[in-house]
């Protein structure tokens, strides 16, 4: 497909979301818009992730981080700023930390980076947790003012389109393909010309802000937050499966992935939710080990090479058991030493 | 030969890299003007490629200076220095295995080598030579047009070298780093070779430094030789006196060089040195 | 504070720091010889406190039992756990920055997989027994039992895996791998042998700590995760891959945490260490106490 093909198909993509998204509240039942906001937070959190992680291949695990500082900025500024200036208030916020996180922990690669970004998260918790108690004196907060359920639910369609959008968008641009470039080979990049520095902080950045907004606008739904559900760690990991286990490099990989498991989690939540959480583990670790791409790189030839990769297996099983493989050993052997 | 009115492209001054107690660089200093073909030798482990790596960027010198084009660039990232019209070539052909060819040199269009354009939005790129303009150019320069389309890991190694090369060339450079290009080729690729090298600083009026480790290539077609051993530099002159040199001679252990007392040089052969 | 206080504080402190130690030497053997960095650790630790504790509740075994039990159990888990989950990403990695990050999705995988799976078998609540509760005087200070037990195996333990890592020939060619891949296996030593087993031995000696942690605490599904997190710690800042450091590491910090707790609130305790933690990750990445290595 060209890239104008690409670009048509994106686009209809995004526009049957939308509809999608904007039918439910009149369409759908009290739970399933419900599961439509859970759908469209995570549609929303995976697809900048894997915008940002999934190009640079720098396992950011700061995602509750981020989303808690965008809920406490709410909880805190909702009253005096009104609903649209406190969502740009939490991204720009969470941007505004992710820029100091960055500076001081993107010149690390690999499982360091990863853990760095878990334990300033775990940081903040704590930090906001013992503010909170000492400074503030209180435990969680309540926002008293909330907006309409509908107007949260669009809010957040808003933000998973415009995430949506904006991957799309930022893919074709020259950052989307410094961020490729970055994931491929950093430092050939260099060479080439790429700032790094300033390309992993502005993509830090854009995924700090889109967490920042869906959780100013997720935490009126809650009404009650405290640290301990907004700055949980939980929140990061899911989001960070559901982009790797969709593809986190694909465009749709992560969306559709999160759409699956929105579903997965509210059928499975009532009677056992720990098998949702374990199918999801489970997923990742065989997604890890045979799909590095995700479910979206799931292709036809793939099949193929699966099923071929088993006959070879087998066959190679067959030849040990059956002492065929001994035999040609020692047949090679004897013909060397002669 | 190069004037001494000249501009220097690149200057090293007093370059020293170390590693923890290992001192891979030890107190360089040399220059590169314009329209320079000059290569670089020392037995293994002399610091060559070290070297490369201090005068692109990718490793910061422990002490010393590096300009490029007069400004002090000393602890600059690599995307500075390409900034400033040096590119340079890896030893092993680092490629974006799962770009196109094409798209391999696209990349570098898009960054170090864009330029502003005649009326902003639209014209031709100022300042950039004809072989230069685009990625076609550049493909049919090295000699890759046919495998525009295939996947850059897909290709021969050699092609890969070549790869290599037109993503070097995609920065619009004034000077050229080329890390050992001909290891591991066919006589024939590397008469090749040469011959593009050649090419690159004639017609592009580029500055080419060349690191080599098959000395008699590379001493048959540079007009300046720079000689590395243990981090230090021992020589640095034409390639006739250079092979003469008593402490080149004794560095390289009676290797290559004195084995052939006949060691073509630019002003030896019949075509001379820049025609 | 009185002197018999101050005893106190730092023993309890080193009891907790004893299990610290146990569980990050068993993390820091994965990660400095296989570049695993296992985050699913504590989740071993927790099932083998399960398993002890569903032995003395329906069996009525004597938890000391357990031990070998815990161990063996865990120990051929780790072997199969390595078998199915890690090897296939040695050959299919390219480098081994995409071997760590990718051995780090499966260990996060893992740990969904094992927490979740521990409390659908066997729910959500807290569970526990009663074990050697009554205290013992150790130095005029009563200590619990159980708490003593805990201590002297926890370090015990730690002491012959440091042992075995240095006397004998398996834990000289464990060292040896350590420091070089690539010529230890050119003297000799079988890196698809030793791999699994070594991880299963990490794995065995986590199971161990939960096998003594559930003689005097309580244990939930949950309770893997701090473990984790506080081995991370310790591996950080005794260094990554150093054995002495994860356990001077593990105590020093038990007993800082002691004190800490004594004299502050649990969330700024939890906020110190995190400081620490980031800020020797930042500034001094190979640790605390080991030596800075040249880079070769």
């Amino acid at each position: 497909m060209n890239d104008r093909q690409l670009l048509t198909r994106d686009l209809l993509v995004l526009f049957g979301l939308t509809g999608w998204g904007l039918s439910l509240p009149y369409l759908g039942s009290e739970f399933m818009v419900s599961m439509g906001l859970t759908c469209l937070m995570y549609v929303a959190l995976s697809s900048s992730w894997g915008l940002f992680c999934g190009s640079t291949r720098y396992l950011s695990l700061a995602t509750s981080a981020f989303f808690g500082i965008g809920a406490y900025t709410c909880a805190m500024q909702l009253e005096q700023l009104g609903w649209v200036a406190t969502i740009a208030l939490g991204a720009a916020v969470a941007a505004g930390v992710a820029i100091v996180m960055g500076a001081a922990v993107l010149h690390l690669r690999g499982t360091y980076f990863a853990v760095l970004t878990f334990g300033m998260t775990e940081l903040i918790r704590h930090a906001v947790t013992y503010y909170e108690k000492s400074v503030t004196g209180t435990v969680g907060r309540v926002l008293a003012v909330v907006p309409e359920r509908d107007t949260i639910y669009l809010t957040v369609l808003l933000l998973a389109v415009l995430t949506v959008g904006l991957s799309m968008w930022v893919r074709r641009t020259r950052l989307g393909l410094a961020l490729m470039g970055i994931g491929a080979d950093e430092q050939r990049a260099q060479t080439l010309g790429v700032n790094t520095r300033w390309v992993k902080l502005a993509g830090f950045a854009m995924t700090a802000a889109v967490a920042g907004a869906v959780g100013a606008a997720m935490s009126v739904r809650w009404t009650y937050i405290d640290p301990h559900t907004v700055f949980n760690p939980f929140i990061g990991f899911q989001t960070v499966l559901i982009a790797l286990i969709g593809g986190a490099m694909t465009l749709w990989g992560p969306l559709i992935a999160a759409i699956v498991f929105s579903l997965l989690a509210e059928t499975l939540r009532l009677q056992a939710p720990q098998v949702y959480m374990m199918s999801l583990g489970l997923l990742l670790i065989l997604c890890v080990l045979y799909l590095p791409g995700g479910l979206a790189s799931l292709r036809w030839d793939t099949w193929k090479l699966w099923r071929d990769d088993t006959r070879a297996w087998w066959k190679e099983k067959k030849r040990e058991w059956t002492g065929e493989k001994a035999r040609e050993k020692k047949r090679s052997r004897e013909q060397r030493l002669v | 030969m190069s004037d001494v009115a000249t501009p220097v492209l690149l200057e090293a001054r007093e370059v020293t890299v170390r590693f923890g107690g290992l001192v891979a660089v030890d107190s360089v200093s040399t220059a590169f003007r314009a329209g320079e073909l000059v290569g670089i030798i020392g037995p293994n482990g002399a610091g060559k490629t070290t070297f490369f790596n201090a005068i692109s960027g990718v490793t910061e010198p422990t002490s010393g200076r590096l300009l490029a084009a007069g400004r002090d660039l000393t602890g600059a990232g690599p995307h500075r220095f390409a900034g400033r019209g040096l590119a340079r070539t890896f030893q092993t052909p680092r490629v974006f295995t799962d770009l196109s060819v094409q798209a391999n040199i696209e990349f570098g269009l898009k960054f170090a080598g864009r330029r502003r354009r005649k009326w902003i939005f639209w014209g031709d790129e100022v300042g950039v030579p004809w072989a230069l303009r685009d990625a076609a150019g550049i493909l049919r320069l090295v000699g890759l047009s046919e495998q525009a389309a295939l996947r850059a890991g897909d290709v021969t190694p050699s092609q890969q070298r070549l790869l290599e090369i037109g993503m070097a060339l995609s920065t619009r450079p004034r000077v050229l780093l080329l890390d050992e290009v001909a290891a591991g080729l066919t006589e024939a690729e590397v008469v090749a070779m040469a011959r593009l090298i050649r090419r690159l600083r004639d017609e592009l009026d580029l500055t080419v430094v060349w690191i080599e480790h098959a000395v008699k290539i590379l001493l048959r077609h540079v007009e300046r030789v720079i000689v590395l051993h243990q981090g230090r530099k021992i020589a640095d002159g034409p390639p006739r006196e250079v092979v003469r040199d008593p402490q080149v001679i004794e560095a390289y252990l009676g290797d290559e060089m004195s084995e052939d007392e006949t060691v073509e040089t630019p002003d030896a052969s019949p075509t001379g040195g820049r025609a | 504070m009185t002197l018999g206080a101050w005893l106190e504080l730092i023993g309890s402190g080193l009891i907790t720091g004893g299990v610290y130690a146990l569980v990050a030497l068993g993390m820091n053997l994965q990660y400095g010889l296989m570049r695993i960095l296992n985050i699913a650790h504590g989740e071993f630790l927790m099932v083998g406190a399960y398993l002890t504790w569903m032995a003395h509740t329906s069996l009525g075994l004597n938890p000391l039992l357990m031990i070998p039990v815990a161990f063996a159990v865990l120990g051929v888990a780790g072997m199969a756990i390595h078998f199915l989950c890690f090897r296939r990403l040695v050959s299919t990695s390219p480098n081994l920055d995409i071997f760590e990050a990718r051995g780090l999705m499966v260990a996060f995988g893992l740990m969904f997989l094992v927490q979740n799976m521990v409390s659908w078998i066997w729910g959500g609540d807290l569970r526990g027994y009663d074990f050697m509760t009554d205290p013992v005087q150790v130095g005029g200070a009563p200590v619990a039992g159980n708490k003593l037990v805990v201590f002297v195996l926890a370090l015990l333990f730690s002491l012959g895996l440091l042992a075995l890592l240095r006397a004998t020939l398996l834990g000289k060619g464990v060292r040896a791998l350590m420091q070089s891949p690539v010529g230890a296996q050119l003297v000799g030593i079988d890196t698809k042998r030793l791999h699994p087993f070594m991880f299963g031995i990490g794995l065995g000696l986590s199971g161990v700590a939960g096998c003594l942690l559930s003689m005097a605490y309580t244990i939930s599904p949950s309770m893997g995760e701090p473990y984790t997190v506080t081995a991370l710690i310790v591996i950080t800042l005794g260094g990554f891959g150093s054995m002495g450091g994860a356990l001077l590491g593990g105590l020093l910090l038990g007993v800082v945490e002691a004190i800490g707790m004594h004299y502050t609130n649990p969330s700024l305790k939890a906020l110190l260490s995190y400081i620490v933690f980031i800020s020797v990750l930042l500034l001094r990445p190979e640790g605390l106490f080991t030596r800075k290595t040249r880079k070769a």
